[in-house]
């Protein structure tokens, strides 16, 4: 689709912000940043997946030159924290037992890393060891062992819904079918690993400079489990390598760099290493699925029974949003009126697991997605006209009461149906399944931004401050958004620069600061939704101001103008504004660059309404309304609008060795508007590949004791550019009423398709299902084995 | 990445090296060619591998008490067998770093491709993978050489990465090794002592083990000219297309009487399917003598199948390898007898 409006900045292909200075070097990450006096930290891990702490003993360590801190429990204390408030499992360092290996035990600040690591490794604890439980299958067996004491059987979290009547739609179904799915606990694979400075000035005010995709609740953890007033708590974000999930929560280094800081009373520094980023995780949950769907002779979708097995590895951390995430999400695309979800969140003996991309959804989307697939040809439909069927549109509510208010999921299908050659491909289905090549399709739904903050709270999502510079001339957007490589800094400058007509370089964005604003994050995909709206009222609250100045000063009222091209014009008619240049050139006697022509330029009107008015700020702030039902848990899965997104996957198999080798994948989103479209596009060619990975290589293998096999990027696989197959990416838009612009999100929904397109292409390709995920060659060779042999 | 201390020293000619590689060879000396593999081995782990555990003592009788570095009781000076190996262990773990790494990047000399007049060829240890990859002639003639390279690791690991160190660091995946096996490549190994030659089949003897010894150092591999009617295939089976290591890798060697005749001599080298690449001897057995036909290739796989002896690991399981050995080898039989100017 092409541009087809009037804007000038919003809708295009404007470089972003940012993308010099990243691929220059010359962008700042937190591993970048240095001080004078500056200490390194390094943080002591537990080697064991369970046991009892019985003692520790830092002596050594302490009495190694160099070394200007140990912190154990017994200086950080033992307040429990946490991402949701019913859940606080944590404390900064293991006190009592240590429940995965990876768990923080202690930290120490020294002159360098090197005395830093080598203190650690003098630090001496005494451990009992407890027996591991690592089968999330089977946390909730009697006689397993138990990781805390406030999760009798090791469930962290239940949901139990039921929604509308499932022995009705059992009754009008024409087929039922069960099926399992499993995944593996995965990764993030961001490219930046976590990175913490701190640093306490002389008035006890703690700056943290962190890569984190949300200051804000940071700030709220720091401060709480330091013990510290909030105000006297800054985070700030500098550029970010990625986030994905992982990086939203407060983790350990965030807040034992912090002790050490206020303990030292010097900088400190600590960067992870990658294998403890693997090993601090707070990733892709592992996910065991059993849906049961019944559909009417004609396609129409009339229940699902859906029972999940989040394994969450040893604390909450986002798990609860995770297990309703995995169940309310499924309440979209298709028309479905009755919905049964049971969902448990265990922990077990692993790296603790959170949010990543897709959050909680992406695997039961993808193991409905197939389910669907195989319903499709038990009914001899095409699976596209199976979902095109059940699609709903804008204006519906989905028996979980959510409200969709634009909905371009049929327009998304259509475009991947058609741009893909679907039915030509397609109608040799019956000729080629089975010989190697094949080609699946598959629908996603997803939130634009949480409806409700993490924790209970009337706050606002999201606020921007913007000021016109005082000389005249540019503005400065003020906001605590994170960006974090997906753009929200250029988000925000295309709005300002759209509404104040002026060029992109003249709007300067400062973001990903505590102290600039309150913005919730950079996760449930809300930012261009929420932060636009706040930024987009703050321009057009600068814009009144100064043409009310304006307007003043030329008694004309100040509807009757208009800020374009980076000049004041006349909506009706020219005007004359050769009093205010006067007044503005005997301002800037001397001065050689100055404005000339008979419109009135904006440094010259922002320069006036200073001298009129003093400081022109203009502010915005934005929270959704009230959303959702009134059920236990009616709050996740709310959101003001929702995305929707369809794919097209084909693939090659060696149907002897197994290898995939996926050819094209076509998919198509609806964002609402494309604020810009290369970005959009960026989001949905960034979630293809990363959806590639976790169908087909992605996943952390344990050994029998509890330890990463595969903590590293050579044997984690993601995949390399080689495994890149052609990618097309569609733009819906649908204009969303409760977007600003009509924008909504990008960044999460288009993971959704990705994995089932895949899947359902294998099945093509193959003839086998794989219903554990990832697909590595050796498990088609498995299944395709296991067909044999059943015949 | 956390790396251990260490003195580097930096020879200027090969006789100095075998001089440092002799003298420092007691305090623990290790080479470094490319720093692919050396650099990664050398890192120290955030868990560190072999956690000592406390079987029992004075001070823990229950003697289910572990702790990461020490328990204090073996710092005594004990004398119990079983205390001294403990020590040992935990020393191995925590310090089983060299003191003195030798680059050898000033070394020219050990750098090249040349055939001689014989027109065997010459690689020299220092040869990067990239050098490997670029060379027409390798590809024309040691074809299944060039395939190891091309998929060995990345671009950048290939720009740094050496033949000599891929071969001597003796793992049973590596690229260029398995090639070397089914090419009949035979090691140059140098020291201050003086020379010998080790065919590559036969100089790896466990995962990372190799028959050199203390002072020594690989300086070339000598690979001989393929006779008339003779050609080669390396395939590397993995989950992606770069970065990998082998899930199992397959090089043959094929020398035929005439292109669809008769088979005089092959090599089949399996890799990632034993603790070392492995030279399938079975296969000449059940080959040489025989037209490299269909039913004959598929003999000559099994047989490959049957001497590889593949493990349960955390890149694959053992049935898998098996069968995908046999797989692998005859299709690559079938694309070396190809090679050769041959229908299969």
């Amino acid at each position: 689709m092409s541009k087809n409006n009037s804007y000038k900045i919003l809708n295009t292909r404007l470089p972003r912000v940012d993308a010099i200075d990243k691929v220059t070097g010359k962008a700042i990450y937190t591993d970048d940043m240095s001080f004078p006096g500056m200490l390194y930290g390094a943080i002591l891990h537990s080697p064991l997946a369970h046991a009892r702490i019985l003692n520790i003993d830092t002596s050594r360590a302490e009495r190694l030159p160099g070394v200007k801190a140990v912190v154990t429990y017994k200086e950080a204390g033992t307040q429990p924290y946490g991402v949701s408030p019913a859940r606080y499992d944590e404390t900064i360092f293991c006190h009592d037992k240590v429940r995965y290996i990876g768990d923080e035990i202690a930290a120490v600040a020294a002159v360098d890393k090197d005395t830093a690591l080598e203190a650690v490794s003098f630090i001496k604890v005494d451990f009992e060891e407890l027996p591991v439980l690592l089968d999330g299958r089977h946390a909730m067996d009697e006689g397993q062992p138990q990781l805390h004491d406030m999760y009798k059987n090791n469930i962290c979290a239940r949901v139990n819904w039921n929604f509308g009547d499932i022995e009705k739609g059992r009754k009008e179904s024409h087929i039922i079918r069960t099926d399992h799915i499993t995944s593996k606990m995965q990764d993030a694979a961001f490219m930046e690993p976590q990175s913490v400075v701190a640093e306490v000035d002389s008035h006890g005010n703690l700056t943290m400079w962190s890569s984190t995709q949300a200051p804000h609740y940071i700030q709220r953890t720091l401060a709480m489990a330091l013990n510290m007033p909030l105000h006297k708590v800054r985070v700030i974000k500098p550029a970010v390598g990625g986030g994905f999930g992982p990086k939203a929560s407060c983790s350990t280094v965030e807040l034992a760099t912090c002790l050490l800081a206020l303990k030292t009373g010097k900088p400190v520094k600590t960067t992870l290493d990658r294998e403890q980023v693997f090993l601090h995780s707070r990733a892709r949950h592992q996910f065991f699925h059993t849906m049961t769907t019944g559909v009417k002779k004609d396609g129409t979708l009339s229940f699902l029974e859906h029972h999940c097995i989040l394994d969450g590895g040893a604390y909450a951390s986002f798990g609860i949003a995770t297990v309703y995430y995995a169940g309310s999400l499924l309440g979209g695309p298709y028309r479905l009126k009755n919905m049964k979800y049971d969902g448990y969140r265990v922990v077990t003996n692993k790296p603790a697991c959170g949010a990543q991309r897709g959050h909680g959804a992406v695997i039961a989307r993808a193991a409905f997605e197939v389910q669907l697939d195989r319903i499709a040809e038990e009914l001899g439909m095409d699976p596209i006209e199976l979902r095109l069927k059940n699609v709903m549109e804008a204006g519906e509510t989905t028996c979980n009461e959510l409200f969709v208010s634009s909905f371009g999921m049929k327009e998304a299908l259509e475009a991947v149906r058609d741009s893909a050659a679907w039915k030509k491909k397609r109608s040799l289905a019956g000729k080629t399944r089975g010989t190697g090549k094949g080609i699946g399709a598959a629908c996603g739904f997803f939130v634009s931004g949480a409806g409700y903050p993490i924790y209970r709270s009337k706050t606002y999502h999201c606020t921007v401050v913007t000021k016109v510079d005082e000389v005249g001339g540019g503005v400065t957007v003020s906001s605590g958004a994170a960006d974090i490589g997906q753009g929200s800094d250029t988000v925000l400058a295309m709005i300002t620069a759209e509404e104040l007509g002026l060029p992109l370089d003249d709007v300067r964005v400062v973001s990903g600061d505590s102290n600039l604003s309150v913005d919730l994050g950079a996760y449930s995909s809300r930012t261009t939704l929420m932060t636009g709206h706040a930024c987009k009222d703050a321009a057009r609250d600068i814009k009144r101001q100064i043409l009310e100045v304006i307007g003043g000063k030329l008694n004309i009222p100040p509807e009757k103008l208009d800020l374009k091209d980076g000049r004041v014009v006349g909506i009706d008619k020219d005007i004359d504004f050769s009093a205010l240049r006067e007044e503005y050139l005997q301002e800037h006697k001397g001065f050689m660059d100055l404005p000339e022509g008979p419109q009135l330029t904006f440094r010259e009107a922002s320069r006036i309404a200073f001298l009129e008015i003093g400081s022109v700020v203009g502010t915005g702030s934005y929270r959704p309304p009230k959303l959702g039902g009134s059920f236990k848990g009616a709050t996740v899965g709310t959101s003001p609008a929702f995305g929707c997104s369809a794919q097209v996957a084909e693939v090659s198999v060696d149907l002897e060795t197994g290898e995939v080798t996926v050819d094209n994948i076509t998919g198509a989103h609806d964002c609402g508007f494309a604020i810009n479209r290369t970005q959009v596009e960026g989001q949905m060619q960034g979630s293809m590949m990363m959806g590639m990975g976790e169908a087909l290589m992605e996943q952390i293998i344990y050994n029998d004791k509890g330890r990463i096999m595969n903590a590293n990027l050579a044997e984690y696989k993601i995949p390399t550019s080689l495994d890149v197959p052609h990618l097309d990416a569609i733009i819906v838009e649908s204009n969303e009423p409760h977007g600003p612009y009509g924008a909504k999100e990008v960044g999460e929904g288009a993971i959704m398709p990705v994995i089932p397109s895949i899947l359902n292409a294998i099945y093509d390709a193959t003839g086998v299902r794989i219903d554990e995920l990832p697909v590595t060659p050796e498990r088609i060779i498995e299944a395709l084995k296991k067909k044999r042999e059943n015949k | 990445m956390i790396l251990p201390r260490f003195d580097v020293l930096v020879p200027n000619s090969v006789d100095e090296a075998f001089a440092m590689l002799s003298r420092y060879a007691e305090k623990g000396i290790r080479i470094l060619a490319g720093g692919t593999d050396l650099l990664v081995d050398l890192r120290r782990p955030i868990i560190p591998a072999a956690i000592p555990s406390c079987e029992g003592c004075a001070r823990h009788k229950s003697g289910s008490i572990r702790s990461t570095v020490d328990c204090g009781w073996w710092e005594s000076d004990s004398s119990r067998e079983s205390d001294r190996a403990l020590l040992t262990k935990v020393q191995d773990s925590i310090h089983k770093y060299p003191e003195y790494i030798i680059s050898l990047h000033k070394l020219k000399e050990l750098r090249g491709i040349a055939v001689n007049e014989k027109v065997n060829l010459r690689v020299g240890a220092m040869t990067t993978i990239t050098d490997i990859e670029r060379s027409g002639i390798i590809r024309e003639k040691w074809t299944a050489l060039a395939e190891g390279a091309d998929s060995l690791g990345s671009p950048l690991v290939r720009n740094r990465g050496t033949i000599g160190g891929n071969i001597a660091n003796a793992r049973p995946a590596a690229d260029t090794f398995i090639p070397s096996v089914a090419l009949g490549g035979v090691l140059d190994i140098h020291s201050e002592k003086g020379s010998r030659k080790v065919p590559v089949d036969s100089f790896a003897s466990a995962p990372g083990e190799t028959v050199m010894e203390k002072g020594e150092m690989i300086t070339g591999i000598e690979y001989p000219a393929p006779p008339e009617f003779s050609g080669s295939a390396y395939y590397k089976l993995a989950n992606r297309k770069a970065l990998e290591i082998c899930n199992v890798g397959v090089a043959v060697w094929i020398a035929l009487e005439k292109p669809g005749g008769p088979v005089t001599d092959i090599r089949v080298a399996l890799g990632a399917v034993g603790p070392t690449p492995i030279l399938a001897e079975s296969v000449k057995e059940v080959l040489v003598g025989k037209k490299p036909e269909d039913a004959n290739i598929k003999k000559a796989a099994k047989a490959a199948r049957e001497d590889a002896t593949p493990i349960d690991d955390h890149r694959g399981s053992a049935w898998y390898r098996s069968m995908m050995v046999e797989l692998v080898t005859d299709r690559m039989i079938r694309l070396a007898v190809e090679r050769v100017g041959g229908k299969v």
